[in-house]
């Protein structure tokens, strides 16, 4: 499983010297390309057609089916005419944050994807504080939601704003401390070594995946999860009976796309962290790791829709007391009863 | 093993230059009308009076958002622990390898409890918000 770096994958098969500085920065280059490409392909799929597609399934009727088979083609119609809106620029937005802020939530999510291995070699970079990475770069994308919020001008964007902080102040520490009691099982933060130690057999053809080590985090991370991406239960930043639309209320064309985009390629990201630290990573039986990888991270996506679909909103307040009262405190006893556990089996 | 962050930092150069494509591309497709009408701010279609910005009000989880910086740092502290934890077990044993860590996880719990008391961590109402509901009752 132990695999190079994509980079320095891509300088043995074409033959240059992975030592030259140069050279790894064009490698870089077009692996990230690749990266930015594959996760771009899946947000496409995901946005216009399969979230349409699951949520008609869930209530009983059909959605796009006019244009190209099963409607595919809705993903190219889809992006001709929201980027030809006109971006309506309205009074008083404090400008360059109100730029700024769908480019953050966007670049932000996409960066968070280097250090996932997503198997067959596609791994671009593998720092030694890959998970402390990722967890960093993904909540980045808080500052883009506030920064969204407050410069639109809008009264229910910035109520958007202030819940989307309020929902990522009391998830974010329950989902960090759920990762780091996977760590102990691990020993390191590097995405590699977490999916090596997985491989083994846990009971028969089990493998020892840390869902099946230790399902409780596992479902703690899921609900956390939810919560970090927005989704149901725990939409309230966007809450379209209540405040509209949040944050995104006043973007349109172009600058929605970017912030609808962001928040599927968070989710992915989220499925991509889960399936890299819970589910083995890119592992699994006769097909490709690649293949696998994009399952599992599809899965969490179809989750989050299930969720999405299927579980009523909680309230602002709930909201706060599930994530500070219940959250936290089960986060705190898992990561110290993964310390008993490992702490006794070592 | 050359150096992780020259890819990573090609992802970011990655990650910015796909938003920012798109929004040249944009740029280059849409009409631009702006209209008196068309740029009011939507507020559910009343005519919005004043800047979001210079209204008033009480920012409920404040407390909350205090307690995070307490609990974030901490969380920095854990993760060196959790990475040498099963290393340091083998070494010196469970007890010295985990009791510090009770004993620190203990004095943030006894913390939360606090504030938990002091309702702390839960949506506040402000006395103007519940004021009809009281005399409801």
């Amino acid at each position: 499983m132990q695999s190079a770096p994509l980079p320095e994958t891509l300088a043995n098969l074409l033959e240059l010297d992975p030592n030259s500085t140069v050279v790894m920065i064009v490698l870089s280059l077009a692996g990230a390309g690749l990266i930015g490409t594959l996760m771009m392909t899946n947000t496409a799929l995901a946005g216009p057609w399969a979230k349409r597609k699951i949520t008609a399934a869930f209530t009983d009727r059909i959605a796009v089916d006019r244009i190209g088979p099963y409607g595919l083609f809705i993903i190219v119609a889809d992006a001709v005419r929201l980027l030809s809106k006109e971006l309506i620029v309205p009074e008083g937005v404090d400008r360059p944050a109100w730029d700024l802020a769908p480019l953050i939530i966007a670049s932000t999510a996409l960066l968070g994807f280097a250090v996932i291995p997503m198997g067959n070699g596609i791994h671009l970079a593998d720092p030694e504080v890959g998970l402390a990475y990722v967890f960093a770069v993904a909540s980045t994308t808080s500052i883009g939601l506030v920064m969204a919020g407050y410069a639109s001008n809008n009264k229910y964007s910035f109520l958007g704003g202030l819940r989307a902080v309020a929902q990522n102040l009391a998830y974010e520490i329950p989902l960090i401390l759920t990762g780091a009691s996977v760590v102990i099982f691990a020993g390191s933060l590097q995405m590699s070594e977490i999916v090596a130690a997985q491989q083994q057999s846990l009971i028969g053809p089990l493998p020892s995946w840390y869902a099946f080590v230790n399902p409780f985090a596992f479902v703690l991370f899921m609900i956390a999860n939810l919560a970090e991406v927005g989704r149901n239960p725990f939409d309230i930043p966007e809450a379209p009976t209540e405040i509209v639309a949040g944050y995104q209320t006043e973007y349109s064309s172009v600058y929605f796309v970017l912030i609808y985009l962001g928040e599927f390629i968070h989710i992915f990201l989220g499925g991509a962290i889960i399936a890299t630290i819970f589910l083995g990573g890119p592992a699994g039986p006769v097909l490709p790791g690649i293949v696998w990888f994009l399952i599992k991270i599809w899965g969490v996506f179809l989750f989050t829709q299930w969720a999405r679909s299927a579980v009523p909103r909680v309230r602002i307040d709930q909201l706060i007391e599930i994530g500070w009262k219940g959250m936290l405190v089960l986060s705190l006893a898992n990561l110290l009863l993964t310390a008993v556990i490992v702490g006794v089996t070592v | 093993m050359s150096n992780p962050w020259i890819a990573i930092g090609a992802l970011a150069v990655v990650a910015v230059a796909i938003p920012v494509t798109m929004m040249a591309v944009s740029s280059l497709l849409r009409p631009s009308v702006p209209e008196q009408g068309k740029r009011t701010t939507y507020e559910s279609g009343e005519v919005p009076t004043g800047s979001s910005r210079q209204i008033k009000f009480n920012i409920q989880y404040y407390m909350v958002a205090l307690l995070f910086v307490v609990f974030d740092i901490e969380t920095v502290f854990i993760f060196p622990w959790t990475v040498i934890y099963s290393d340091a077990v083998a070494a010196v044993g469970m007890t010295k390898a985990l009791l510090p860590m009770v004993v620190f996880i203990g004095i943030l719990a006894v913390g939360l409890g606090w504030a938990w008391r002091n309702g702390a961590v839960q949506w506040v109402r402000s006395p103007r918000a519940t004021k009809g509901a009281d005399t409801y009752e």
